[in-house]
């Protein structure tokens, strides 16, 4: 009698103890607790190339609550790439500075990683498991000298409203997508699916294709060898992405000259979309950033207001691909002054619920595991794993963007045949 | 006015007072605000013109390096030369770049490589287009804050535009020139004056908006951006923006904490579109925190005189209430009183009335008149002992009672109360003990007539309720007191009477209170007594308690502390003698012979007269007779008058015998002298009683003993009666008469004093004076025969025979010079007694 009594005590008190090991894990990413002195007073400066940053100063204030007399700003630096070394090395030496994967190999930067911080030495205690373990980069040396904010990806803008006053459903597959494309062309939509066309910066043909791209790039390692290399073998590789393009196009899913109304790739994307009447707008996740600032700034919008979201392009069989690529990364000038300082705040930024917000505040894409925190990045939380791909950690360079950016624009303009596009890659300009 | 409206007036008010209070401070604060906001304004302006004399200054530098340069047609190399001559500041930099590749040399090399000096603004986007950098002297051609491409710290440069001299072409070549100061040194400098303003910072904006030096609590890159993240946007946002690049003023704005902010603005006139801003959060103007501090306590003191009010109010109104209610208490309680009064007047005037009648009518039968007579006496006598009564608890209740303490013997106070329950006791029948431990003291100091009454009231309850064949007993002894100088004399009676309820003990001391039950209402009383004795009681600061059982008996305790008067008797003590006490009642038995020990003498006891009489007659064999036998009347068996006839017939017959009674002995006088007594004495024994008595018998002093029924002393004496009132006059005259005693009458007091001037020397032996008199009281007439020159007149013993009964109508008159106070209506006793006690202190 008395045995299993004490067998089930046991198990209760195990079951406790985990479910408070399990809280104490929570809470240690939900409360941040000062570890210096919180009246220190100090300058900490995060240098960057956004023209401004008011997510991030959301932060300095949230960090103010327990650090009042820390001055923290941001500050953007002109002509980025070509300062930021100067600057890490001059008398007003920022403490924070914005770093990208696209600097990794590049000489030029060489400086500027000098500069970095490992911002995985343990003593920092900065808790990068909350980051999408796909968007954190460890150099040679497994250290990690950048970590990323914020997050980039490429979809579709979907206005469910529309959808349901149709009463067609979200297409989750390249079937679906096409047919009611088909069904939207009959109700009278002039393009059921649209984007910026006028230049191949972040067009909606190199936002369709690229995924494509770089999924069958991911599955094939030889071809991405190739690929980076610009060697014109792997041209072939980006046919079934020129051809969805082609297709989209061709098949009046998209109408070009519609989306050359559209006059620059942001904001104005952005006030067409709100327009109401685009059941899909094609755009990359830096585009959706813009979204809700500029739902007052569109007088349509404030008018009928509806429900969208940023989903995936279904182009396969199965749905689209997630592309989850750090947008914006984080260094820490390890040269600065108040380092520690620094490095607290750094702590504090890097947690599920910092970054979360900032993210929520500047409507860009997490770096963290949950995407369900923001209704409209939701859908890219239910794409599995294996249609999820980390062109950064596969080690996509940007010379093979560039290719497929190009390649792909010049495909649905129709200034390339498919079969020209594949025979230029590696000299596309 | 019902209490809500009182209520809902005084919350208006409040609220009005409130409201004025909140509105006035508003105005004030709003006003104070105004001022602060002004105030801000001007300082923003004031720091405008600091700006821009600094902005100017450092223009003017720049303006004289490129006035030089162009005047010299120096290469760029020469006029990078020539400024580092002249550029003294350690943290400034001038870079000179050609306009078509905006490129060119720096005066500080880059840090990564030394030699380096050169540097390129293509880049910049400030440079494209330089059509704003004005010809030399004629403005303030500054950048918006960039990064500087060489150390790549923040600054702002001022620009001129210069001609160079191209050593490759040898023509002129158009190209500016920057001189770059770092924003973190300005920053440093530009900060607001006033120390009220700490928290204000600084920023200046473009045309656009831009940030050209931006505030740490500025956020965004643009001043309208920032303003659109954290504030609603509407037309009136729009005029804003277009009235804060174009004219001077203040607005209010939330910054990205939620804190309401103002931000003052006013365009730098030296420059292109620019405009300085001032950003403060509101709370640090410091307007509101006085008048909320006012609005508060203004409050509270509201609240506080609100709630004060209405608890005053509340207070006042239950007092109120509660008066109303003991006024209609007092005027039940009046009607009530007169209502009893009327009854219990009327009952003792039917008495007197219907038996004046009836006697008139039978004054043949002897008898019937003396049996009428006595029963109008009785009736009289009530009516009397009411009407005191009356007075004496109005006078209680009042709080006019007054005591008027004098030296008297306690002795007396005890014979005078056994006197006074003897007629009741003989009627009734009733078995009395009056029994006393031990009184060593025997004069105080109180009064005597209201520690009578309250000792009367009491034991005379005892004797009404008790019904015959009961006992009733008195235990009277002297404790040592806790107040220096007093005696407690502690008054016990005890009573087998019918006994109280227990609901009626509760309003025992209420007047006219009196117990419902058949037994009772045959009893006369004025339900007053009690009522009376126990405020008597309070007064002299002593207590009463009462243990009652219906049915079984009634026992009352007196307590009181009451002063030892500076007259005792003298040492007494007598010789030493062999004394027998004879009693059935041990206590008395044991009293007594404490007693008789204490004044010297040894004394022998016996509880029953045959034991006296063995012990008389072994003493007498022996020859060793006792000096004197004291023995008690009533003895069960052989009562003491039968035991002195054994005595004088078996044993001594000369021994003085004392026959002790605690009764009157006129009734068994005769009997017990014809059985061979020599003398009575009447319980309590006092010491003094005893002394005296025994002093008596053995013939060592004279007979101080009142003779009973012998007036002869009073034969020719003749009195001078003042007294406005005929009937008075003829009672008194004929009363006095009936003693032997004449009197002459004085109308009132002129004529008495008159008379008293005329009259020839001891033609008066006393003069009773009523007071109030027409033409001339009593009390004046007192005084002025006192105040007459002739020795005899002024000083003739003069008695008050007034209506005025109060102790202070007492005082009064002695006071006036008179020598005694006989109350009316006038007790025959009394006036007996009252002369004979003058007569003495003439001798």
């Amino acid at each position: 009698m008395k045995k299993p009594l004490i067998t089930l005590l046991l198990v209760c008190v195990l079951v406790t103890l985990l479910a408070a090991c399990s809280k104490t894990k929570d809470d240690a990413d939900a409360v941040f607790e000062p570890a210096l002195d919180t009246e220190t007073s100090c300058n900490v400066t995060v240098v960057g190339s956004y023209d401004n940053f008011e997510a991030l100063e959301a932060e300095f204030d949230r960090f103010n609550e327990y650090y009042p007399n820390v001055r923290l700003r941001y500050v953007k630096l002109d002509d980025y790439n070509n300062t930021l070394a100067a600057a890490l090395d001059g008398n007003d030496k920022p403490n924070v500075f914005f770093s990208n994967a696209g600097m990794i190999g590049n000489r030029k930067y060489d400086a500027v990683f000098a500069h970095m911080e490992d911002l995985s030495d343990p003593a920092l205690k900065l808790n990068l498991g909350c980051i999408r373990p796909g968007l954190v980069n460890r150099d040679a040396e497994n250290r990690v000298l950048m970590v990323p904010v914020f997050s980039r990806t490429y979809g579709m803008l979907i206005n469910y409203d529309l959808f349901e006053k149709e009463g067609f459903s979200v297409p989750t597959t390249r079937e679906e997508l096409t047919a009611v494309c088909a069904a939207f062309k009959e109700k009278g939509y002039a393009s059921p699916m649209m984007g910026y066309s006028k230049t191949s910066s972040s067009c909606l043909m190199y936002t369709v294709a690229y995924p494509m791209f770089a999924a069958a790039l991911a599955e094939n390692p030889d071809a991405l060898a190739k690929a980076n290399a610009l060697d014109p073998a792997a041209g072939e590789y980006m046919r079934p992405a020129l051809e969805t393009v082609a297709q989209l196009i061709g098949s009046g899913c998209v109408d070009l000259a519609e989306c050359d109304k559209i006059e620059d790739n942001y904001t104005k994307v952005i006030l067409r979309f709100f327009e109401g009447d685009v059941p899909m707008m094609i755009c990359a996740g830096d585009t959706v950033s813009g979204t809700k600032k500029r739902e007052s700034q569109s007088e349509a919008f404030s008018n009928a207001p509806f429900r969208y979201a940023f989903a995936p392009i279904p182009l396969t069989a199965e749905g689209g691909y997630f592309i989850d690529s750090p947008s914006v990364e984080f260094s820490v000038n390890k040269d600065c002054d108040n380092l520690d300082m620094t490095n607290e705040f750094m702590r504090f930024l890097i947690s599920k619920k910092e970054l979360n917000e900032m993210a929520s505040v500047k409507r860009l894409v997490t770096p963290t595991a949950d995407l369900s925190f923001d209704t409209v990045y939701a859908p890219f939380g239910n794409v599995p794993a294996s249609r999820t791909v980390s062109p950064e950690m596969i080690g996509i360079t940007d010379p093979l963007t560039v290719q497929i950016r190009i390649a792909a624009f010049k495909v649905g303009k129709g200034e390339l045949t498919v079969d020209q596009a594949v025979g230029a890659y590696g000299s596309l300009e | 006015m019902k209490r809500i409206w009182v209520v809902i007036v005084n919350v208006i008010i409040m609220i009005a007072m409130l409201t004025f209070v909140v509105l006035y401070s508003d105005y004030e604060s709003g006003k104070n605000s105004k001022r602060q906001i002004e105030h801000f304004e001007n300082t923003t302006i004031t720091m405008k013109h600091v700006t821009e004399n600094y902005l100017e200054g450092e223009q003017r530098i720049c303006d004289v390096w490129a006035r030089y340069i162009n005047s010299e047609d120096m290469t760029i190399e020469e006029a990078v030369s020539f400024i580092r001559i002249s550029h003294v500041l350690p943290n400034a930099s001038v870079h000179i770049v050609y306009l078509d590749t905006l490129s060119g040399l720096s005066t500080k090399a880059r840090q990564d490589a030394p030699d380096n000096f050169s540097v390129s603004y293509a880049s910049m986007d400030f440079l494209n287009d330089v059509s704003w950098i004005d010809q030399i002297g004629n403005s303030i051609n500054v950048t918006r804050a960039y990064t500087n491409p060489v150390n790549g710290e923040q600054s702002i440069a001022f620009c001129n535009s210069i001609t160079l001299h191209d050593t490759a072409t040898g023509n002129p070549r158009d190209a500016i020139l920057l001189r770059i100061l770092p924003i973190a040194e300005l920053e440093e400098k530009w900060i607001f004056p006033k120390e009220e303003f700490a928290n204000a910072e600084l920023s200046m904006i473009d045309a656009d908006g831009d940030y050209i030096i931006k505030g740490h609590s500025y956020k965004n890159s643009n001043l309208f951006e920032f303003y659109k993240s954290y504030n609603a946007v509407d037309t009136a946002s729009q005029e804003l923006f277009a009235e804060i690049t174009s004219s001077t003023g203040s607005a209010t704005m939330k910054n990205s904490r939620g804190e309401e902010c103002i931000l003052a603005f006013t365009p730098i006139a030296a420059t292109e579109g620019w405009t300085l801003l001032s950003l403060m959060p509101m709370k640090d103007l410091s307007v509101n925190t006085e008048n909320w501090l006012l609005i508060w306590f203004v409050s509270v003191g509201l609240l506080l005189l609100f709630v004060f009010d209405l608890t005053v109010m509340l207070y006042f109104n239950k007092k109120l209430q509660l008066t109303a209610k003991e006024a209609a208490a007092a005027n039940k309680a009046k009607t009530d009183f007169l209502s009893t009064m009327s009854h219990d007047i009327r009952t003792p005037m039917n008495a007197i009335i219907g038996l004046t009648t009836i006697t008139e009518k039978n004054l043949g039968d002897t008898k019937a008149v003396q049996e009428n007579l006595r029963k109008i006496t009785m009736a009289s006598n009530h009516l009397l002992t009411l009407i005191n009564d009356i007075l004496d608890i109005s006078k209680v209740e009042s709080g006019k009672l007054n005591f008027c303490p004098q030296t008297f013997s306690v002795v007396e106070t005890v014979e005078n109360l056994v006197n006074l329950s003897q007629p009741m006791i003989k009627e009734k029948n009733i078995e009395f003990n009056f029994r006393i431990s031990r009184i060593d003291v025997e004069y105080i100091y109180a009064d005597q007539l209201r520690l009578n009454q309250i000792y009367i009231n009491i034991l005379s309850n005892a004797i009404k309720y008790t019904e015959p064949g009961g006992s009733v007993s008195v235990d009277m002894r002297e404790e040592e007191s806790q107040k220096p100088g007093c005696v407690r004399l502690t008054f016990v009676v005890s009573d087998t009477g019918i006994g109280m309820s227990p609901e009626y003990m509760a309003t025992l001391y209420q007047p006219f209170s009196r117990q419902t039950d058949s037994r009772v209402n045959s009893i006369q009383g004025t339900g007053l007594g009690l009522a009376i004795t126990k405020q008597m009681v309070d007064l002299l600061g002593g207590t009463i308690d009462c243990q009652s059982e219906q049915g079984k008996g009634t026992t009352f305790t007196v307590t009181l502390d009451l002063p030892v008067a500076d007259r005792q008797r003298d040492d007494m003590t007598l010789e030493p003698m062999d004394v027998l006490v004879v009693d059935d009642d041990e206590i008395l038995l044991e009293t007594a012979v404490d007693t008789l020990e204490s004044l010297g003498v040894q004394a022998d006891r016996a509880g029953s007269g045959p034991e006296a009489l063995g012990m008389i007659r072994r003493r007498h064999e022996a020859g060793r007779d006792y000096r004197i036998v004291i023995l008690d009347w009533k003895m069960p068996d052989v009562d003491g008058v039968e035991t002195i006839r054994r005595i004088r017939a078996e044993a001594d017959r000369d021994v003085p015998i004392l026959l002790i009674s605690a009764y009157d002995w006129s009734e068994i006088e005769d009997k017990a002298k014809e059985a061979g007594a020599n003398g009575f004495v009447s319980k309590p024994l006092f010491r003094s009683t005893l002394y005296d008595k025994i002093n008596e018998i053995l013939g060592t002093t004279a007979s101080s003993v009142e003779p009973e029924n012998d007036y002869s002393d009073l034969q020719g004496l003749n009195v001078l009666v003042a007294e406005d009132n005929d009937i008075n006059w003829e009672i008194i005259s004929t009363i006095l008469d009936m003693y032997g005693i004449t009197a002459e009458r004085a109308e009132n007091g002129r004529i008495c004093v008159e008379k008293m001037k005329a009259a020839a020397k001891d033609s008066y032996d006393l003069v009773f004076m009523d007071i109030q008199m027409p033409e001339m009281n009593g009390l004046d007439a007192t005084r002025t025969i006192r105040a007459l020159d002739d020795p005899w007149a002024s000083s003739i013993p003069i008695v008050a025979m007034t209506a005025d009964a109060f102790s202070e109508n007492v005082t009064e008159c002695l006071n006036a010079g008179m020598n005694g106070h006989i109350a009316k209506p006038i007790d025959v006793k009394l006036v007996i007694k009252e002369i004979r006690r003058i007569k003495e202190e003439k001798k």
